[in-house]
């Protein structure tokens, strides 16, 4: 009932674009098996004998976003093919940029930032998210051919002039609070 | 011829003096005519005494021989002397003379043992006289030879410890040198591996004091920023990795 709702609301076609929720390769690849389960549902459902229908299979958030979004009937074969050969094309030809964190992101920071990669550098960007202990705050971005650390130690390295001023001004102000016993006469 | 009555006085054998008084003659003569008339008188006065002691002499062999009667055998003399022989030296004076002998045999053997002790004394005295001066001399030669040495072995002994002493001065003093050197580059190298790792420091020690405490929903816009910083670099990256 759904899918026919949505399906009632497509004006008119638009190429499709990934949800929020798929993010990854990995989704992707999950978001193409379930197309082609739901694709062999439907031609099992075709050649079934009239009242025998089983139950149609539950969808998947991300499967149900990606119709929903996009305005496609996943009951309709056209809007099914067409699903199916976008999240085949964008499996195998979708950018792709890693990012490292100090801690597991959660879902609501990897949406602000997927949406943000793919409305600043490019639509079909997908994520992957690595965990790196170490940086104590920010992240550490891997594109195909470079790395870029915008963690809180790189940071800390740009600014060394300015820590080793602030150190030196710490230690003359020690310095001058506690005075050497032989300078005292 | 007057003559005086010459005063004969024999003293110790042969000396006798006159006095002569004549009345015609030289006192020179009377004393010549004196002496030779004394000199008979006393050659007959020897003659007859000896004649009268030869006779005496006779007169007694002939009342020796008298009184003792036959004459015995020669071999009852030798036996009789014999005998007196035995009669006189006995078994008692024998033995007494052997004591005497032993005693004077004795007598001497203690003198010549104290005449040998006392000259072996006197020659070990002199031995002891003669060992001391001559060690005590050795002895000085070779303290002074050994004096001599030591005072060479001291002045080579000072001069090795100058020596040493002004090699040990410059050893020490290339020493503090290069330990200064190497202080002060060791303290650079510090500084600098301390400016370089500083980062490291701060971030770690962050990371230990507040890393639980930071949240990345904090960091986004941080992240953003930095992201939109190199948002240029990301895009030329991605565009020709695919």
């Amino acid at each position: 009932m759904e899918l026919d709702s949505h399906a009632a609301s497509v004006a008119g076609k638009q190429q499709p674009k990934l949800p929020v929720l798929v993010f990854g390769i990995v989704e992707v690849r999950r978001l193409k098996r379930e197309l082609e389960a739901l694709e062999d549902f439907m031609r099992q459902a075709s050649i079934r004998e009239p009242g025998k229908q089983p139950a149609l299979p539950r969808l998947s958030r991300m499967l149900d976003a990606l119709a929903t979004d996009n305005g496609r009937n996943l009951l309709q074969d056209a809007d099914r093919q067409e699903l199916h050969g976008f999240v085949q094309g964008i499996e195998h030809s979708a950018p792709t940029i890693h990012i490292s964190f100090a801690s597991d992101p959660s879902s609501a920071f990897v949406a602000k930032l997927v949406t943000w990669l793919r409305g600043n550098l490019h639509p079909e960007m997908l994520l992957q998210i690595g965990l790196q202990p170490a940086i104590a705050a920010g992240c550490i971005v891997r594109t195909p051919n470079k790395v870029l650390d915008l963690s809180l130690r790189q940071n800390l390295i740009g600014q060394r002039p300015q820590l080793i001023a602030a150190l030196d001004a710490l230690a003359a102000e020690t310095q001058v609070a506690s005075p050497q016993p032989g300078a005292v006469a | 011829m007057s003559l005086a009555v010459p005063r004969v006085r024999l003293l110790c054998g042969a000396r006798f003096r006159t006095n002569l008084h004549s009345n015609t003659r030289t006192p020179n003569q009377w004393s010549r005519v004196g002496r030779q008339a004394m000199s008979i008188w006393a050659l007959v006065l020897i003659l007859t005494a000896i004649l009268a002691l030869g006779g005496v002499f006779v007169w007694l062999a002939l009342q020796v021989s008298a009184v003792r009667g036959p004459k015995r055998s020669e071999q009852d003399t030798l036996d009789g002397a014999a005998q007196d022989v035995e009669h006189i030296f006995n078994e008692e004076f024998r033995e007494e003379l052997r004591n005497r002998g032993r005693l004077h045999f004795e007598k001497i053997l203690g003198e010549n043992a104290m005449f040998l002790q006392q000259d072996l004394r006197l020659t070990t005295s002199q031995l002891n006289e003669y060992m001391k001066g001559e060690i005590s001399r050795e002895l000085k030669e070779a303290f002074l030879s050994y004096q001599g040495a030591i005072a060479d072995a001291k002045q080579l002994a000072v001069e090795s410890i100058e020596r040493t002493k002004t090699a040990i001065d410059e050893e020490r003093q290339s020493l503090v040198g290069q330990l200064e050197k190497e202080v002060a580059e060791e303290k650079a190298r510090r500084i600098k591996q301390f400016e370089e790792r500083m980062s490291e420091v701060i971030n770690h020690y962050v990371l230990e004091a507040i890393g639980n405490q930071i949240d990345l929903g904090d960091q986004l816009e941080y992240i953003l920023a930095e992201m939109e910083a190199h948002k240029a670099e990301i895009l030329e990256d991605v565009r020709h990795g695919t």
